[in-house]
């Protein structure tokens, strides 16, 4: 078997508020391996979006021990993290994130732009990837000009387009009505049984029904159900 | 390389969105980039004309003139040069090949056939032609001989001919000056205008001899002197070896003022370089002043703009974009903004400092230079006020940026 994509021991976060020290993250120990599809949950401010920004190296632990696609995070710099983003992990957001003025093709082609190591034909790629969410026809429109489930399937493809080893979502149905929610969630689905590792985060257990791992997330420690 | 025009494309989409960020930037680097450029075309029009001129007038010659600078001052014009004067300078500069006289009466009434014209007349010695290097297009110059005779025959500028002949030639035929006929024996090739701006084609020359005795009725003294010398290089030391001889001959006690005027080629520059000088400076205060603001309007709206972009910048980071990569974004729209202002204001500056030449007797002269110095200026305006924006926005923490 492969190596876990990703490996947490003992992990706290801290935040400065004013003079005072605010632990969120007490101590997590989590493993995710590779082509998982798991869940996380829980209430509103229980430091959901702090784990996820952990695991996608957008911020760093404040203790504990970290492995993310073989790297040992704790041990890089702001630039070898961008590259590790950029190389390993997709992003999808609550609110999409898109470029306003750029095209739906060009937002897919962002994360290329900081790519280290050039790979070929990226806007082949590119409309490959909206022709399987089904957007092969919008790709010279504007975010404005699409709805919101639109808007999601063209993030999923920007966090895709660098084929990374893990996609986290934060919330990626929050902005959205049942049904369209439950089209973003088949489409995160299929790219989880084409291989990708999957980590959805959620305080709706009828999202979380889909992924096969569940973990719930309170007062800064890690439960598995 | 993809990755580079990625890059371009797009910084140019961001510059096409924030309109009004970009067009307050366009215009105020345009204006301060216009200014400069008509700085450029100016100083390099006047040492164009300059340079010119000097041909002209000759880079060996030395134009001598009667009265203190002191009573020119004061509107006067002293009569101090002598025909003696002359004689005496002519035997003590051998390298002098031309000593030629020179007196004038500003402003005559010339006729022909009930044509009238005002013009000037300028007494010389037989080789004007070659005391000015000035061509006798038609006809010939008169001669040592009709200097002596003190004959009424003279050659005429194109100004005059034309106002007075039309298409006719005017050789052989007699005008009258006063009440002096005058056979005219040569036509002068166009001449355009003097630095001072007043036209030199308007003006009939006259053997000096007659013009002294027949038009100003003096005998001794003479307005001007022209030489030229052969020693080119000695030309500093011959001026102020003629100062003394000067001095010494008019009797002028140590101290006191000289009694005459001497200018040579370097003089006509410097008069020139003054006359635009003043001008080039002002525009260049103003030019460099708007540069300036310039810069603060780009840098405040930048900044403006990384605040209105924080998500952006955070979801480019969230996706691997590295702090130089921002840095790099930002820097690459505000330079496209200033070299787009760069290409207006060029384009600017030459409309502008066309009309300039309407209105002003002010040289111009477009290169390629002033357009270089433009572009580089602008993008000096784009990469120096852009820079603080686009740190700003690269030190963004992404986490902070996309906390919803
Ligand atoms: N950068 C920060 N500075 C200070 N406090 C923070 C920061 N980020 C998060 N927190 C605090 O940490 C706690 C957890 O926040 P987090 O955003 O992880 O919650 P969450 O589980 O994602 O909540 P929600 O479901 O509302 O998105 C909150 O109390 C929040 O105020
Ligand atoms: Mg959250």
């Amino acid at each position: 078997m492969a190596a876990p994509v990703c490996i947490m021991e003992n992990i706290t976060k801290s935040f400065h508020v004013g003079d005072q020290d605010l632990q969120v993250l007490k101590g997590v120990n989590l493993t995710i391996e590779q082509g998982e599809f798991t869940a996380i949950m829980g209430t509103s401010g229980s430091g959901k979006s702090t784990l996820m920004n952990l695991m996608g190296c957008l911020d760093v632990p404040t203790s504990g021990r970290f492995i993310l696609a073989g790297r040992d995070v704790m041990q890089l710099n702001d630039d070898e993290l961008s590259e590790l983003r950029n190389e390993h992990i997709g992003f999808v957001f609550q609110s999409f994130y898109l470029l306003p003025y750029a095209t739906v093709l060009e937002n897919v082609l962002v994360p290329t732009l900081y790519r280290e190591k050039k790979k070929d034909h990226v806007r082949d790629r590119a409309a490959e990837l909206l022709k399987l969410v089904g957007l092969e026809e919008r790709m010279k429109f504007r975010p404005t000009q699409l709805s919101g489930g639109e808007q999601q399937r063209v993030a999923i493809c920007r966090a895709l387009i660098n084929d990374p080893e893990l996609l986290l979502a934060d919330e990626p149905t929050g902005q959205l009505d049942s049904r369209t929610a439950e089209e973003i969630m088949n489409v995160l689905t299929r790219t989880n049984e084409r291989g990708k590792t999957v980590v959805v985060i959620t305080h709706d257990a009828d999202i979380a029904a889909y992924a096969r791992r569940t973990i719930h997330i309170r007062d800064g420690i890690i439960t598995e159900s | 390389m993809e990755r580079f025009s990625l890059l371009l494309i797009q910084s140019y989409e961001a510059v096409k969105a924030f309109k009004l960020r970009t067009l307050f930037c366009l215009v105020s680097v345009a204006l301060g980039i216009a200014a400069i450029t008509i700085i450029v075309a100016a100083t390099e029009g006047a040492y164009k004309k300059a340079f010119d001129i000097v041909a002209s007038f000759g880079p060996d010659s030395v134009m001598l003139m009667g009265g203190s600078e002191e009573s020119r001052a004061i509107g006067q014009r002293e009569k101090t040069i002598t025909l003696d004067d002359l004689e005496a300078i002519r035997q003590a500069f051998p390298t002098a090949y031309v000593v030629a006289p020179s007196s004038w009466v500003g402003s005559v009434t010339v006729s022909y056939k009930g044509n009238r014209y005002q013009s000037q007349v300028v007494g010389s010695s037989s080789d004007y032609s070659i005391v000015w290097t000035w061509p006798v297009v038609e006809g010939s110059d008169f001669t040592e001989d009709d200097i002596r005779r003190y004959a009424n025959v003279g050659i005429m500028g194109q100004e005059v001919a034309r106002e007075l002949f039309g298409d006719q030639s005017p050789v052989g035929k007699f005008v009258q000056i006063r009440n002096l006929p005058v056979q005219i024996v040569g036509v002068l090739s166009e001449r355009g205008t003097s630095p001072g701006g007043g036209s030199l084609d308007n003006r009939i020359i006259m053997p000096y001899t007659t013009v002294m005795k027949k038009l100003i009725n003096e005998q001794r003294y003479v307005h001007a002197m022209r030489l030229r010398f052969t020693d080119l290089e000695n030309i500093d030391g011959r001026v102020e070896e003629l100062k003394r001889l000067l001095r010494y001959r008019h009797r002028i006690p140590d101290g006191q003022p000289d009694d005459f005027r001497i200018f040579t080629s370097k003089d006509i520059v410097k008069f020139l370089v003054a006359l635009t000088g003043s001008l080039v400076v002002f525009i260049g205060i103003v030019g460099v002043i708007s540069l300036i603001v310039a810069g603060f309007v780009l840098a405040n709206l930048f900044l403006l703009s990384v605040k209105e972009r924080i998500k952006e910048i955070g979801i480019r980071r969230a996706v691997g974009a590295r702090k130089q990569d921002i840095l790099m974004q930002f820097l690459t729209e505000a330079v496209m903004i200033t070299t787009a202002g760069g290409v207006v204001g060029f384009i600017l500056g030459l409309v502008s400092a066309q009309l300039l030449t309407y209105v002003a007797e002010f040289p111009v002269y477009f290169s390629w230079k002033a357009f270089a110095i433009g572009l580089v200026l602008s993008w000096v305006v784009g990469v120096g006020f852009g820079l603080h924006p686009a740190r700003q926005a690269a030190n963004l923490v992404p986490i902070e940026a996309i906390r919803t």
